[in-house]
């Protein structure tokens, strides 16, 4: 009975957050003239009713479940790594280095290497946030995001300065100025994409669409998370760190070991958040890499109620609703920003959905206890 | 160093200032206020479009009001329904940063930059301006920079001289032992976070209006952040936020100068964000935090 009523209000509180920012979005187009009902058509219409719209959801799945991940490991601490944002840019840049700069190796060592040097280098820019955290009290949260502001330029230095790659072609004529992106990535280096294993099931994928096997990577490391945490020394650790740090210090625990180490972990996740554009879209580190799957996954991790397994469906409704704003911009005018309005509103109304239902729960027990 | 680098280190750190001032007001109260950059954001962009559309008055005015409607959610959400202060601050950035970019499209037909818009006419500070050394420091004054700078010791005052403020920071300091003696806890936090979002909407709109002359997207870059750490290193008082902004200012108008080929100039643009960390790491132990920052306070403590 108690169990039943813990997993409704796992169910109930973000379809309420869903519903309330589905909302909001109505009233905004409306505000703006256009017609809800026929956008919110095409957004489940665009991204649900089709075959490459499906695979491209989960392309777009597969950066946020990393990005998401990351999140749930340092919300676990009681740490707020906001610096998701630029770690997983310097982790990719990294992985692009070790993609164009290493040559000769088979796929089979030549990726590996590439995953580890994108989660070196997150972790590398998220040394000095938690050096200052436990050792000068720096909030994680103001110098994370000064470390994603460093990150922009530095990596902007390293592109423009350092590895541009000189060799690309002009423009037709000569005309044009040359992208400001690294060399490309060795083809041992790209990710295979999941084309093969779709037509081995009778599916043909569009050759546009590059959903890979980060995808399982990303969904095998949700359980890997899920079973760091709840089932090591080290997961006890960390939760007994953040509920309660002088109990759990009492008890043995080095609660700024175990700080140091969940952060890293975090940072580790999120270098893979990058990869899989760096490997399979782009094949090159450039200045227009994409932004804000940090972010994003800090909205996947709170509508995931910081579970592993909530991750997953939340990245998969992201990159529904992320897909099928392209439609809605496409077909009906309205701006494909609407969708962080609504992502926004999500984040906020989820946490304060989980606060009602509580008070409900509540105040029915007491109601319960007092009969 | 001359009075012309004095006035550019002044007008650099005006948005500061007031992002400073801002996160004091919300803190001083006992909540948290990540989301000052988003009302800055929000600020920067109604302050244009109320400026292109009616004159700099109405700039000021909108965007002190946009930034006030946004910390209202913020105040809602951390008051009412006690969200993590972190949680709500960032969630309003993201909606800042979608909203601002919709709104443009609509109104501007373009998603990162306003038209351009009519800023407040300049002020000549009178018997200074007679100085001829110190003319660039005092002459064409943006009448925003002086509200600025007359904030501080108004800010002073009125936390530490009224009953107002003395209730507020006492929400901040103690919330339970605030409520006992009859005072609304819930009221001061809205008032606290309500004032903090028009002044972060003024920084914004200072941005736009008078720095800038018109909105363009990602502006802020990070200034609302900046003005926490400086509120940080005044100690989260007025005078030591105006001391600390002046600090960024010079920082940012320094580095302005700077631009030479010796350093490439993605360095330059990160002494800003270098120099708050630095400072964070250096004064952070020794800062005085208010109390009950960032706790939610619940009546019979459940």
């Amino acid at each position: 009975m108690f169990r039943k009523r813990r997993l409704g209000l796992q169910v109930t509180a973000p379809l309420m957050a869903v519903g309330f920012s589905v909302l909001v979005g109505s009233v905004i187009m409306l505000a703006i003239g256009a017609n809800p009902l026929q956008a919110y058509a095409v957004l489940f219409g665009f991204s649900l009713g089709r075959i490459d719209s499906i695979a491209s959801i989960l392309f777009k799945a597969t950066p946020l479940i990393f990005s998401g991940l990351a999140m749930v490991v340092s919300f676990r601490m009681g740490l707020f790594n906001i610096g998701v944002e630029g770690q997983y840019m310097v982790g990719a840049f990294a992985a692009a280095l070790a993609g164009f700069g290493l040559k000769g190796l088979p796929a089979i060592i030549h990726i590996p290497i590439v995953m580890a040097a994108g989660m070196a280098g997150a972790m590398l820019w998220a040394a000095l946030p938690i050096y200052l955290k436990i050792k000068r009290g720096v909030h994680e949260v103001i110098s994370t995001i000064m470390m994603n502001y460093i990150a922009y330029s530095f990596l902007h230095w390293l592109l423009a300065d350092v590895f541009l790659d000189r060799t690309q072609v002009l423009g037709q004529g000569g005309f044009g100025s040359p992208r400001v992106r690294t060399p490309e990535l060795a083809a041992s280096a790209r990710m295979p994409t999941l084309h093969k294993l779709f037509a081995a099931v009778g599916i043909q994928l569009p050759h546009y669409i590059y959903v890979s096997y980060l995808l399982f990577i990303g969904i095998a490391l949700a359980v890997v998370v899920h079973y760091i945490i709840w089932k090591t020394p080290f997961g006890y650790e960390l939760r007994a760190v953040a509920q309660n740090g002088p109990a759990a210090a009492a008890a043995g625990i080095n609660s700024e070991r175990v700080m140091v180490k969940a952060f890293l972990l975090s940072a580790a996740i999120a270098g893979l958040a990058g990869l899989s554009d760096l490997m399979t879209f782009f094949g090159y580190y450039d200045i227009d890499f994409p932004r804000s799957y940090g972010f994003n996954g800090i909205a996947v991790a709170l509508l995931g109620r910081n579970s592993a397994a909530g991750v997953i469906v939340g990245a998969l409704l992201f990159g529904m609703l992320a897909r099928g704003a392209e439609g809605v911009q496409v077909m009906t005018g309205v701006p494909a920003e609407v969708i962080t309005i609504l992502q926004s509103v999500m984040i906020l109304s989820i946490v304060v959905a989980y606060e009602i239902i509580t008070r409900y729960v509540r105040t029915q027990r007491k109601k319960e206890v007092g009969a | 160093m001359d009075a012309e680098m004095l006035a550019s280190a002044l007008r650099m750190s005006t948005p500061v200032l007031l992002a400073a001032l801002a996160g004091l007001w919300s803190e001083r109260s006992g909540v948290v206020n990540i989301g000052l950059e988003g009302m800055m954001i929000i600020g920067s962009f109604w302050g244009a479009y109320g400026s292109y559309a009616y004159g700099p008055f109405w700039g000021l005015l909108f965007g002190m009001v946009a930034g006030l409607l946004l910390a209202a959610i913020h105040a809602v959400a951390t008051v009412k329904y006690k969200v993590d202060h972190v949680v709500s601050g960032v969630a309003l950035n993201i909606l800042a940063l979608g909203l601002t970019r919709f709104l443009c499209i609509k109104i501007f037909n373009q998603a990162t930059a306003s038209e351009h818009t009519r800023a407040f006419a300049t002020l000549n500070i009178p018997l200074l301006d007679h100085i001829g050394f110190l003319k660039p420091l005092v002459t064409k004054v943006s009448p925003v920079i002086i509200l600025a700078l007359v904030l501080v010791p108004l800010s002073s005052l009125v936390l530490n001289r009224t009953v107002f403020g003395l209730r507020l920071r006492s929400v901040g300091e103690n919330p339970l032992a605030a409520d006992t003696l009859g005072v609304n806890v819930f009221l001061m936090k809205y008032a606290g976070v309500l004032i903090s979002g028009a002044l972060a909407g003024l920084a914004g709109m200072f941005l736009s209006v008078e720095h800038t002359g018109m909105y363009v997207e990602g502006m802020t870059q990070g200034k609302g952040y900046i003005g926490l750490a400086a509120m940080i290193f005044g100690n989260w008082n007025p005078a030591g936020a105006l001391g600390a902004s002046l600090l960024f200012g010079f920082a940012e108008a320094i580095s302005i100068r700077a631009v030479s080929s010796v350093i490439p100039y993605q360095f330059i643009k990160m002494i800003p964000y270098a120099l708050t960390l630095a400072v964070l790491a250096g004064v952070v132990r020794r800062a005085v935090t208010p109390a009950a920052d960032g706790v939610a306070y619940e009546r019979g403590g459940e």
